[in-house]
């Protein structure tokens, strides 16, 4: 039977890594994943699901993390900033944040990135209205999203000049596979 | 903010769903709890169990039956609907309401039921649905009720489904020959929060056959506006004979007001934004004269 | 051994080889800060975690205006998991003394405590704090805590708030009037009568916001028992304010009373504000003995922590010559300052480091009237008090424009200041430094393509439905305060000047390291004081580390550091030049110890200090680091005792303590620009406003980092553009809030935002040691501009646009006034010019 008691028994996958927690029924998944796992790179700025600093990717799908209840991410794959970089070095799209100057104080910028990732698995080419519609979740209140958005078109390009890179090495290799048949 | 103390439980059927929302006082249903999270954050509704429905299959797919009927589940979420190659062929406009609903995480958790359910007037999806002339299948232990969307949403954040009940799915009939579906909203920003809306269905052929328009924010639910409906019909399908048609909306609406608009402004909104989603149909069903 | 006894190997071992050297200052280097911020690495305050902490939670009041008759804290304790309730009675009596008080008496009667006590005087007052196990237990305890209340009537009208028979929020002061004065320069008497128009505006009105940092503020305070300090890790951008306001109050002197901070999400002058409730978790962590952390709801935000200065001019009058000239006006201004007065009444005189704005006027009279209602305190938003005087201007500008029949381009190029006309001195004594206006705003006008757009506005004709407009926001961005002006205010402040420190040393193995005094909220100053250090010391940025945040303990400061009033370019970039400039001589005068050579024939680069015609012979900052820190026989007792490779500089602008009784001196050191220009598309059956297209033309001096300015120039923009048609706070006739989440405020979001053309000029202020200005608050152009695009939209017989807050409604309303015959706000008198 369904257990209706006040805490549960979850498991999550974090970034690769499989967490199990009690959690209360009550608890907000961006707390769990901040304060129970101590990932503080998820962020927090205000109460009603608006500003998306909470950002994170649950099963494939960007949501707000403040408007799930931990227990309600049972069984999830979940995928947050830290996530990102991989050993310390930059993915495409935090270099280009770096060198668009795609962030300030860097509050909002977890739940950006996180946005933006969910944008480029989708469309890896968008135009600047699909881009601003991707981040229309996410409250940036320093950079008046200009270099966001600029950040995410020079990201776009920089991963789709590695895919036609990868695509042009995968064609010579045929080629010269060919030639050697 | 934060929750009062609430349990917490994912059943793994409508009927187990059901059965919890019917034996336990204080249970209501959670699915992507885009504004039922909200409300319990800040404390204004006090429930004992969340009956969590958002993973049941049975609610989470979007169907084009035979004869041009689209079933969509009480589940699935904004994001899916704007997407779904059914939903968009049938009725591109629900699709392109669905998609401008906010944000996309928004979108990718909030469910098209929970939309219906809240019936919070400002809600993007109850207008159209009306205008469609929608049938909202309500399951209980007992079965399945059909409701004419037009009857479904009863006021300020209430609806037809009844203690121990569950919204299954929406049945949205196809459009008829010539008809075309508008919609049309005044919010305080893009993809924001609503002051008015409107959505139609119309039907015409350079002279306006039927019609189908639907005012909402100005009153506890969206409402089919009978006395444009009636100015409409039989008139020529032209922007000026809908802009003539809009002027019979006015002293019959008693909308709210507040900070973000006065009543005067939403009345006189009401007919902007019907005129628009009318003229969006007539656009879109080809009908316009001339 | 070299003859002095520095090891060889140290003096020959080649420095590493760098690309290049010097004029690091000026290029967009990427920012360093960024590397632990795109990867979720920042330390924000929430993230700071203490053993033992609790988690507090501000109970706080529904009413605007209430007696508080009774309050049970009974329940609260009761609930399992809470530590302790502080109320504010209480915490009233743990304090020595209430809040310090700038406003002279009566105003500096005002007793603010930690908590409310007795009664409440806004709707999110806080009446008593709890602290509990965690969050969730915390709100729930705030929840039990009965308080009773009898209401009294609310006033929130700054005007009516001024009537003698309007209730009375601190009885002490008698009144509600915060502060008064009147602001004479020239002979505005003169002026009216001499003009040959008088243009004459009833009301402008400019409204309530804020800029809402993502960041909510947030603290762990611990009264720590060991060691008798209170440690304060905060996101507070202005520490030492702070620590002077509560040091007192607490009876905690400032070496027990440690503040620190890293990183901090947005302030925007916000975080200036967080005094009180800073005080009364260091009271609730005493009383609980454990360390008290709090990070405020974005709801509590809303209600509390401080929203930007509401102001009203009334009765303007505007002396204009036939030929465009403006001689000057009067107004009378009335400031709403809310409940208490938390910086203020700092704003009634810090408006007139711009009392002219861009424009030559000679005669101003303005009656200023700061006021106490039930609102939440006001505190330094963006722009602070300069904008809302700013706008006012440019109201005033177009108005006279559009009723005078000039050109609003030419009208504005004919009354700027020019660029011949710099250093500028204003009526009251302000010293512009230097800029271009003129070709600033032709700049703006080309980047959208202002001739185009006005042939589209006349081709548009009526029957459309839609309506352009082409809008202009002329500003100035005053920065380095100094705050002698405060005096203005109250003749007894012991304020003036201004400054700000920097510590730079070389380390242990030869490595730059630089403290800071400044608390920067991503205003990239990790990045941009190494710039400076690099070009100082002859090494690249990325060898100098400077630390991030600010800590009492270690870093150096003065009473005015931190992060506010556009200045760090000038005071916070000069005192990190001037201790990096210390330890070059330093380094050069052991270099040439080392080397046996003269210091003139040192030359400081790649890290090394070379003779100049020698460069065989040299020693690495390594060699100069060891002879300090690990070899020091090898030097003399007298370099010994002086030598120490760590340099503290303290930067002081040159300013001189203001008059109070004429009001006038040099309130701000540097003065960057800002035009702005836009284009709007009204729709006139809905008001709805469309932005079609967006030009801001900065000139902020000399630019250490351009691509850092063009993100504060995009920031101000985007923000000025929400005040401008989303964004506000208002109360209604109780006092309620009316915009308490990001739901009701709509934060302007990507969608909303335009894209924006930015572009520059550069005048070098002679003022400043580099010949940067500082920049960032940005004036609120957007305001002006919007505003400035939606009268030219309207037609000849609609209103002027009098509000800086411009809903579709709003707009719909004007766009009708004509045809419903709506009050204009505006009439002009003409001279009769054969009198």
């Amino acid at each position: 039977m369904v257990e209706a008691d006040q805490t549960h028994a979850i498991e999550v996958t974090i970034n690769g890594e499989r967490q199990a927690a009690t959690v209360p029924a009550r608890q907000l998944l961006v707390h769990f994943i901040r304060d129970t796992l101590g990932l503080k790179g998820t962020h927090i700025g205000c109460d009603t699901g608006s500003c998306g600093a909470c950002s994170v990717i649950i099963d494939g799908k960007l949501v707000k993390s403040c408007m799930l209840l931990a227990p309600q991410a049972d069984g999830a794959e979940i995928e947050t900033v830290e996530g990102l970089s991989d050993g310390g070095e930059l993915s495409p799209l935090q270099r280009a944040f770096n060198e668009q100057h795609g962030l300030q104080c860097g509050y909002c910028t977890p739940g950006v990135l996180m946005a933006a990732t969910f944008l480029l698995r989708r469309n890896a080419n968008p135009t600047e209205a699909e881009i601003r519609r991707a981040i229309r979740g996410n409250i940036c209140r320093c950079t008046g999203y200009v270099n966001m958005v600029r950040s995410i078109e020079a990201a776009a390009r920089a991963t789709a000049g590695s895919i036609d890179a990868a695509a042009r090495a995968s064609a010579v290799i045929d080629h010269k596979e060919e030639e050697a048949q | 903010m934060l929750l009062e103390s609430v349990a917490y439980a994912r059943p793994e059927t409508v009927d187990q769903a059901l059965e919890m929302l019917s034996s336990t006082d204080g249970a209501a249903p959670l699915a992507g709890g885009q504004s039922l999270i909200n409300v319990l954050k800040h404390r204004v509704a006090s429930i004992e169990l969340l009956v969590d429905i958002s993973r049941l299959e049975e609610l989470r797919t979007v169907q084009d039956r035979p004869d041009g009927t689209l079933e969509i589940g009480a589940c699935v979420t904004y994001d899916e609907l704007e997407h779904s190659e059914p939903a968009r062929a049938a009725h591109a406009v629900l699709a392109d309401v669905a998609g401008h609903i906010e944000d996309q995480q928004i979108r990718n958790r909030g469910t098209v039921g929970g939309n219906c359910c809240l019936s919070d007037p400002t809600n993007n999806l109850p207008p159209i649905l009306v205008a469609l002339g929608a049938t909202m299948n309500i399951q209980s232990a007992g079965g399945v009720r059909e409701v004419p969307a037009e009857e479904f949403f009863e006021g300020y954040f209430t609806t037809a489904v009844g203690e121990g009940e569950l919204l299954r799915s929406i049945t949205v009939p196809p459009l008829p020959a010539g008809g075309g579906a508008g919609y049309s909203t005044v919010a305080v920003g893009a993809d924001s929060k609503a002051l008015v809306r409107a959505a139609a269905m119309v039907r015409a052929d350079g002279q306006i056959e039927d019609a189908r328009v639907v005012l909402a924010c100005v009153a506890p639910a969206p409402f089919r506006h009978t006395g444009m409906e009636g100015a409409l019909r039989g008139s020529e399908a032209t922007a000026a004979a809908v802009r003539e048609a809009s002027l019979v909306i006015g002293e019959d609406l008693s909308p709210p007001g507040d900070v973000h608009a006065s009543a005067d402004y939403r009345r006189e909104m009401a007919r902007v934004v019907a005129r628009r989603s009318v003229w969006q149909a007539i656009e879109q069903g080809g009908g316009r004269r001339g | 051994m070299t003859p002095n006894g520095v090891t060889a190997e140290t003096v020959t071992r080649p420095a590493e080889p760098t690309e290049e050297v010097g004029q690091w200052a000026g290029q967009s280097v990427p920012r360093v800060e960024d590397r632990r911020l795109v990867q979720g690495q920042g330390e924000f305050t929430d993230d700071v975690w203490m053993h033992r902490q609790g988690y507090a939670h501000f109970v706080r009041s529904p009413l605007a205006h209430a007696k508080i008759t009774s309050l049970d804290v009974s329940r609260a304790l009761a609930l399992d998991g809470v530590f302790t309730v502080l109320t504010g009675e209480e915490a009233r009596e743990m304090c020595s003394l209430p809040f310090f008080q700038i406003a002279p008496e009566p105003a500096g009667k005002i007793e603010e405590w930690p908590l409310a006590v007795d009664k409440v005087r806004y709707h999110g007052d806080a009446v008593a704090v709890v602290l509990a196990e965690t969050r969730e237990i915390a709100r729930d305890a705030a929840g039990l805590v009965e308080v009773d209340y009898e209401p009294l009537p609310a006033i929130v009208d700054t005007v009516r708030s001024a009537d003698p028979d309007a209730p009375v929020l601190h009885e002490q002061v008698g009144s509600n009037v915060a502060w008064k004065g009147t602001y004479d320069w020239g002979d505005i008497d003169w002026a009216l009568q001499n003009a040959d128009n008088v243009v004459k505006i009833d009301r402008l009105h400019f409204h309530r916001f804020s800029s809402t940092p993502l960041e909510c503020n947030a603290a762990v305070v611990h009264w720590d028992p060991g060691t008798d300090t209170v440690n304060v890790r905060s996101n507070n951008q202005m520490p030492m304010f702070a620590s002077m306001v509560i040091g007192p109050t607490l009876g905690v002197a400032s070496n027990r009373l440690i503040f620190a901070s890293q990183d901090i999400g947005g302030a925007f002058g916000v975080k200036i504000g967080s005094y009180p409730q800073i005080a009364a978790l260091a009271l609730l962590s005493r009383k609980a003995g454990r360390p008290a952390k709090w990070t405020e709801y974005r709801t509590d935000h809303m209600l509390s922590a401080g929203q930007g200065n509401e102001r009203v001019f009334l009765d303007t009058e505007v002396a204009v010559l036939k030929d465009g000239s403006i001689l000057g006006f009067k107004t009378r201004a009335f400031d709403d300052a809310g409940a208490y007065l938390h910086y203020e009444p700092l704003g009634a005189v810090i408006w007139s480091q711009v009392c002219c704005g861009c424009y030559k006027l000679k005669h101003i009279r303005v009656d200023y009237t700061e006021t106490l209602t039930n609102k939440c305190p006001t505190i330094p938003n963006r722009g602070y008090s300069r904008l809302q005087h700013l706008w006012f201007l440019e109201r005033m500008i177009d108005i006279v424009a559009r009723e005078l029949g000039f050109d609003p381009v030419e009208l504005r190029k004919r009354n700027y200041v020019q660029p011949g006309d710099y250093p500028y001195e204003t009526p009251n004594g302000c010293v512009y430094d230097s800029g271009d206006l003129p070709r600033s705003l032709d700049m703006a006008l080309d980047l959208i393509g202002a001739e185009r757009w006005r042939e589209r506005q006349r081709a548009l004709g009526t029957g459309s439905g839609k309506r352009i407009g082409i809008g202009i926001g002329s500003t100035l961005d005053s920065g380095t305060n100094n705050f002698g002006q405060a005096r203005i205010i109250n003749p007894q402040l012991p304020f003036s000047g201004n400054g700000e420190a920097a510590y730079v040393k070389l380390d242990l193995y030869g490595e730059i390291n630089v403290n800071l005094g400044t608390t920067p909220q991503g205003q990239s100053h990790e990045t941009t004081a190494a710039q400076v250090v690099a070009d100082v010391l002859g090494v690249k940025p990325r060898d100098v580390h400077v630390t991030a945040g600010f800590n009492q303990q270690q870093n150096t400061y003065v009473a005015f550091s931190g992060t506010y009033a556009s200045q760090f370019a000038v005071t916070g970039l000069g005192a990190v030049k001037g201790a990096a400039e210390r330890l070059r001589e330093e380094i050069i005068e052991l270099g040439a110890y080392a080397l046996e050579a003269q210091p003139e024939e040192i030359e400081l680069r790649d890290g090394a200090c070379t003779v100049r015609d020698d460069p065989e012979r040299m020693i690495p900052l390594i060699g100069i680091a060891n002879i300090v820190y690990s070899n020091n026989a090898v030097l003399t007792p007298e370099m010994r005792d002086r030598l120490s490779l760590n340099a503290r500089y303290v930067y002081t602008p040159p300013f001189h303590v203001p008059d109070p009784e004429a009001k006038t001196g040099n309130l701000t050191l540097t003065y960057a620009s800002q035009i702005h220009a836009c284009v709007v598309e009204l729709d006139e059956e809905s008001g709805e406003v469309e932005i079609l297209d967006y030009a801001a033309v900065d000139d902020c001096g000399t630019r250490i980092h351009p691509q850092i300015v063009e993100g504060q120039v995009h920031g101000a923009t985007a923000l000025g553009i929400g005040a401008a048609l989303y964004e506000a706070f208002e109360y209604d006739e109780q006092g309620q809030l009316q915009q308490a989440s990001f739901y009701d405020y709509h934060a302007i979001t990507s969608l909303d935002a335009p894209d924006i053309k930015v572009a520059d000029i550069e005048s070098p202020s002679p003022f400043t040691l580099n010949g940067a200005k500082g920049m960032g608050e940005g004036g609120g152009a957007p305001l002006h501009a919007i505003c400035s695009a939606i009268q030219d939209a309207l037609g000849p017989d609609d209103a002027v646009v009098s509000e800086s807050h411009n809903t579709s409604e709003r707009v719909w309303r004007l766009v009708h006034s004509g045809e419903r015959g709506d009050p204009r706000g505006v009439t002009v008198s003409t001279r009769d010019s054969s009198e």
